[in-house]
């Protein structure tokens, strides 16, 4: 019993992991598939439609930022992975924000980035006003790294 | 900060130098032509240049499809940065070479658009051949024509049945229906799909058979041929073979004008040039003997202009002034640091009327807050020496494209700083590397600090940057404020948001809260804190009460100005969090930079493991620096956008169009 806390930590980092990075595959798979039916009829937009697809792809990217980080704190990664059972449900909940608001909002950005393209596709001369609107939605998933990422860290120093 | 002064240029001549007038201004591309705001009437009226104008355009047209087909049968040799060569140039008497050439060249479009006509056609000529071959196919062991009707005493029946018919089946149903008259069958092919059948009967149960095999399922082939099949089929392979070297010829023949690409290319360029010069035909105002031309020209080439215009085609040139309400189009001009900036402002919007070029406000803080996102010094290193050599190499570059190079120069040089002073070359490979095949570890200490070991302290610095960055922001509003003349204006929208803003962060710098999240113990004397509630409130005092000054109504100005305060309170939180991104993107590179060197050096040292370093590296941080330059990029101009914009700029002018050489492959040096 007394080796719980890893096992919720590991916890946390996969859902970090997995849920962000969920989003991210919805996301850009949706993206996807918009910016190709934009580049059958325009070739040369490629390079723009590109920065728009990928944009929901960042969340993944988070999710995997704190999933390394606390699988590298609890000493997953050569160590010694013995942490108390409070210190790893403290990283799953660290480890909370990212993982769900990186799923939800991966999506979101995924359908702002679609409408942005049909905008593209129309006025090829607003690209950088359609990109400002998905990135708009991405600020959460930042807000929500940057917490998960302070209380990881936190988590770290402490001694309980 | 520096939207070019435009002027009105007007300009009177005669007509018969009107060819030579206006190949001047095109060749000189500094003027944009409007269109005169007259009517026509019985003397001044415009000409009609629609016909020739599609004239042009198609003429263009049938170039650049020869073009295409030019390239498809006799591919060019391009690199991958050949986009980087930018135009070839040419001297107006190759120019003009080419142009006394052009009937000629023309007939060469001709040739290789018919020839890619003729190929289209023997194609699909081609096709039908071979599919009456592949009908023929199952006849092939036939030696009647597939027409042979039968003899004088006896008829023959040609044809499909459906699949598995046998000679028995046939002869049974015969022998049932018609006891008393013999057959001959012979299955000339079977498959799963039909039964090819030949049958011969005596003439005189014709017609009672054909019925019979109708109820079969008979059909007769639809391509009844005089000669035997195998003769027939020779015939069709003779022919298909015919086709095909017809249509290697003529793809020889197209190919022979392989060394007349530049020429075509020229054509293309040549007949756009000349749509653009009637498309200002157009606009001009014509008598019997004069013509009338009005359009903008940038203050600094007006002397000159005007000079050369007199002197050579001695045509009458005034240059005056804009009125205050004409709203010019823009054009932006820039030094090497900040023109780069010109597209990043051209996406969102060029100034509007009475606002500044926002290219230079931008310029260091974008470089700056890439490179703080980007953070690695082995990545910025990268992208220095990558557009440092293409910048070197190819000085023919497109304009536009240049720039775009020169901004990712500096912003690699910015990435290299960051990355050296947060400690990071391609994340932890110094580390990594020696540890794993060296045994010690040799370390690249941060400059300043390493940020994954004190996010706070960076979180706190990016924050102070970002209000710095809107407070920027807000002055440059009140430099433009000033600059037209609305001098109360600066205190309203800028003094107050100063007093308000600041006097809150003043306040939550001698909170114990903030302090305790910052890490750092400040001493304020109370006075401090006494000071910074009365510098807020009297900030506070001065937005409600003048935010709303445009409604003469008290109660909807009060109002007004409630609304506005709880608006720049919200918004500047708000705002100011916004640069936690910086933090955070950094972050970013710098751990998956980590993972991937971890990845790497999972396998140990040794040769095996060296390999797979090698191989993860590679990958990985390509995949890395792609991502995170993508990130950063966006995130940039987010900030620049969104936060920075937001305070001062709006946008809405129109770019500048000047009438001149617009082509696609080359272009012109002077001699």
């Amino acid at each position: 019993m007394e080796n719980l806390g890893v096992v919720f930590a590991l916890l946390g980092a996969a859902l970090a992991a997995l849920l962000a990075g969920t989003g991210s595959a919805i996301g850009v798979g949706r993206t996807g598939q918009a910016a190709a039916g934009i580049v059958t009829e325009d070739p040369s937009k490629f390079g723009k439609v590109l920065i728009l697809e990928l944009l929901p792809g960042t969340q993944g990217i988070y999710g995997l930022i704190i999933a390394f980080l606390t699988l590298s704190n609890i000493g997953i990664l050569g160590g010694n992975p013995n942490i108390s059972i409070a210190k790893g449900l403290l990283y799953l909940m660290a480890c909370l924000p990212i993982a769900i608001v990186g799923l939800f909002s991966a999506i979101s950005q995924a359908n702002a980035s679609v409408s942005s393209m049909g905008l593209l596709s129309k006025r090829p001369d607003q690209f950088g006003k359609s990109m400002i609107f998905p990135i708009m939605v991405e600020t959460y998933a930042i807000l929500a790294l940057l917490v998960s990422i302070l209380s990881v860290n936190a988590i770290n120093g402490m001694n309980i | 900060m520096a939207v070019v002064q435009m002027r009105r240029i007007n300009l009177l001549g005669l007509r018969k130098n009107r060819k030579q007038t206006l190949e001047l201004l095109q060749c000189r591309g500094v003027v944009e032509i409007t269109s005169l705001n007259k009517e026509e009437d019985h003397i001044f009226h415009r000409m009609d240049v629609s016909s020739s104008k599609t004239q042009f355009q198609q003429m263009q047209q049938s170039a650049s499809q020869a073009l295409g087909t030019l390239d498809s049968y006799v591919p060019r040799k391009t690199s991958p940065l050949a986009i980087l060569e930018g135009r070839k140039a040419i001297t107006l008497k190759e120019y003009h070479t080419l142009e006394r050439k052009r009937e000629e060249i023309l007939e060469i479009v001709t040739t290789i658009n018919t020839y890619e006509k003729e190929i289209h056609e023997k194609n699909a000529a081609k096709l039908k051949l071979q599919m009456q071959l592949e009908a023929l196919h199952p006849w092939l062991s036939l030696d009647v024509p597939l027409q042979f009707s039968g003899t004088r005493k006896t008829s023959a029946f040609i044809g499909t049945l459906p699949e598995g018919v046998t000679n028995e089946m046939i002869e049974e149903v015969f022998a049932k229906a018609l006891p008393e008259s013999g057959i001959y069958t012979q299955i000339i092919d079977s498959t799963t799909e039909q039964t090819c059948v030949f049958l011969l009967v005596n003439r005189s149960i014709s017609e009672k058979s054909e019925e019979l095999l109708r109820s079969l399922g008979f059909a007769r082939p639809t391509n009844l041929c005089a000669n035997a099949p195998k003769e027939e089929a020779k015939q069709l392979e003779e022919k298909i073979q015919r086709v095909e070297e017809e249509i290697s010829a003529a793809e020889a023949g197209i190919a022979s004008y392989a060394d007349k690409r530049d020429e075509i290319t020229f054509l293309v360029d040549y007949f756009s040039m000349r749509e653009e010069k009637y498309q200002v035909l157009g606009t001009l105002i014509q008598s019997k003997r004069t013509f009338l031309l009005t359009g903008y020209v940038p203050a600094e080439n007006a002397e000159r202009l005007s000079k050369e215009l007199y002197e050579t085609c001695g045509v009458a040139v005034e240059i005056e002034n804009l009125s205050d309400q004409e709203q010019a189009p823009v054009l932006l001009k820039n030094n090497a640091f900040t023109s780069p900036m010109e597209s990043v402002v051209e996406s969102f919007s060029l100034p509007g009327k009475g606002e500044i070029d926002p290219s230079s406000v931008i310029a260091f803080f974008f470089y700056f807050f890439f490179g703080m996102m980007l953070s690695d010094a082995g990545y910025g290193l990268l992208m220095v020496i990558a557009c440092g050599i293409i910048l070197k190499k190819y000085q023919n570059m497109e304009q536009n494209l240049r720039k775009s190079i020169r901004m990712f120069f500096f912003c690699g040089i910015s990435t290299m700083v960051w990355g050296f002073l947060f400690g990071g070359f391609f994340g932890d490979a110094i580390q990594k590397i020696s540890a794993t095949f060296f045994g010690h570890e040799v370390s690249i200490p941060a400059l300043w600090f390493t940020p994954v070991k004190d996010p706070m302290r960076l979180l706190m610095f990016c924050l102070g940057i970002g209000i710095i960055h809107l407070f920027l922001g807000v002055a440059v509003k009140g430099f433009q404020d000033w600059k037209q003349g609305a001098h109360l204006d600066v205190i309203y929208d800028v003094v107050f948001i100063y007093l308000f803003v600041g006097g809150l962060i003043l306040l939550l710098f001698t909170t114990s809260l903030f302090q305790n999240m910052a890490g750092v113990k400040w001493d304020f004397s109370p006075m401090v804190g006494q000071v910074a509630t009365w510098i807020t409130i009297i900030g506070a005092v001065g937005i409600i009460a003048t935010s709303g000054r445009d409604s003469r109504n008290p109660v909807k100005r009060i109002l007004k100005g409630i609304f506005a305060l709880y608006n720049n309170a919200t918004g500047y939180l708000s705002d100011i969090l916004s640069y936690s991104r910086l933090l955070a993107l950094g972050l970013a590179t710098g751990i998956i930079a980590n993972v991937v060197n971890q990845m790497g050096s999972m396998a140990g040292g040794g040769i095996g493991g060296a390999i797979l370093f090698i191989v993860v590296f590679l990958l990985g941080h390509t995949m890395n620096i792609g991502i995170n330059m993508l990130g950063a990029y966006v995130h940039t101009v987010r900030l620049q956008y969104v936060e920075f914009f937001g305070k001062f700029y709006e946008g809405g002018g129109d770019k500048f169009h000047p009438f001149g050489i617009h082509t696609k492959f080359f272009k012109f040096r002077e001699d």
